[in-house]
């Protein structure tokens, strides 16, 4: 009866510190900017999930496509309906491990090797991290640039010279100590 | 002589409706270039529905969902869990089942009306669904009542 409680006693004590080694945010910001001679388009995202395990390094993110707000009602319906195509790909997810996550809270930059994936289309991908650890937070913060053409996005060419071929995605990722 | 006149005039007539169509045209096209997004607190919602049924449909068949809510205004009611302010986005999240709940992103407009709500209030929101992650996701969401 006493190892029975003392397993339970180790299983409850385990799980509690497995929650203590989730980081998560709701509300990541992820924006992007292209920049072309004819025109600049930036769009915002402020929806963005994405969860941080400390004890293994391991990452997560989920971007709904359908988040991201432009300027320009006409160019977020362009991005929704002819390029990315939302409805057949409502999300775009990165799967990743932080090098070094051991010693996270002395570092001022980290990488973050992964797999990417936008508009069905996945590709490895090594993104470097400003980071910032607190008891309470851990914050990631940075950019990269994506091809359009690697994700099997198609522009009509009469807008070809309106958007850039290479995208700059910057993310600012505030993650809090997840309890349930 | 008087042929070459008529000629005249008539290519003068042309060319002028044809200046019309342009100016029309540019017009039109500069209209929908600059098109507004639309205006929730303005726009009737398209779905009305209680927090719990949007995230049972959600956790059931997220596909089906998809179909049925996503781009559309929703007025969902529910219970108030939380309301956080992070990064100068305020989220209203409303009770859901054992899976999530419905995340609330309130517009620029409405964050400020936010004092008087407190958790354990029964609330209804209208916003435009994005999507379900963790939770379902509405955005620019405005309060109704």
């Amino acid at each position: 009866m006493k190892t029975i409680y003392s397993i339970l006693l180790l299983l409850l004590v385990a799980n509690t510190s497995i929650a203590q080694n989730k980081y998560l945010t709701k509300s990541g910001k992820i924006t992007f900017f292209s920049s072309s001679p004819m025109e600049d388009i930036k769009a915002e995202n402020n929806q963005v999930l994405s969860i941080i395990d400390t004890s293994n390094g391991n990452m997560a993110i989920s971007i709904l496509m359908k988040s991201f707000h432009f300027e320009k009602a006409l160019m977020q319906e362009h991005f929704n309906e002819n390029y990315v195509e939302s409805d057949k790909f409502p999300k775009a997810t990165f799967k990743g491990k932080i090098t070094d996550f051991e010693s996270l809270s002395t570092l001022e930059k980290i990488s973050i090797a992964g797999t990417i994936t936008i508009h069905g289309v996945s590709k490895q991908i090594t993104i470097q991290a400003a980071v910032k650890k607190t008891d309470d937070l851990i914050s990631l913060k940075g950019d990269f640039l994506v091809k359009v053409a690697d994700f099997n996005i198609e522009i009509p060419s009469v807008v070809a010279k309106n958007i850039a071929k290479e995208i700059k995605v910057s993310f600012e990722l505030n993650h809090k100590p997840y309890k349930k | 002589m008087e042929h070459q006149i008529i000629k005249k005039m008539k290519a003068k007539k042309i060319i002028f409706a044809i200046l019309i169509l342009a100016i029309v045209g540019a017009f039109v096209a500069y209209k929908m270039y600059n098109k507004p997004h639309i205006n929730v607190a303005e726009t009737s919602s398209d779905i009305s529905l209680q927090a719990k049924t949007i995230i049972d449909n959600f956790s059931s068949d997220e596909t089906k969902a998809n179909e049925k809510y996503l781009d559309k205004i929703i007025k969902v009611t529910g219970e108030i869990v939380s309301i956080k302010t992070e990064n100068e986005t305020t989220i209203i999240s409303l009770n859901g089942n054992d899976f999530g709940n419905v995340l609330c992103y309130l517009s620029d407009e409405t964050k400020n009306e936010i004092s008087s709500l407190k958790e354990g209030q029964i609330i209804s929101l209208k916003g435009i669904c994005t999507g379900f992650l963790m939770d379902v996701v509405l955005v620019k969401c405005v309060i109704t009542n």
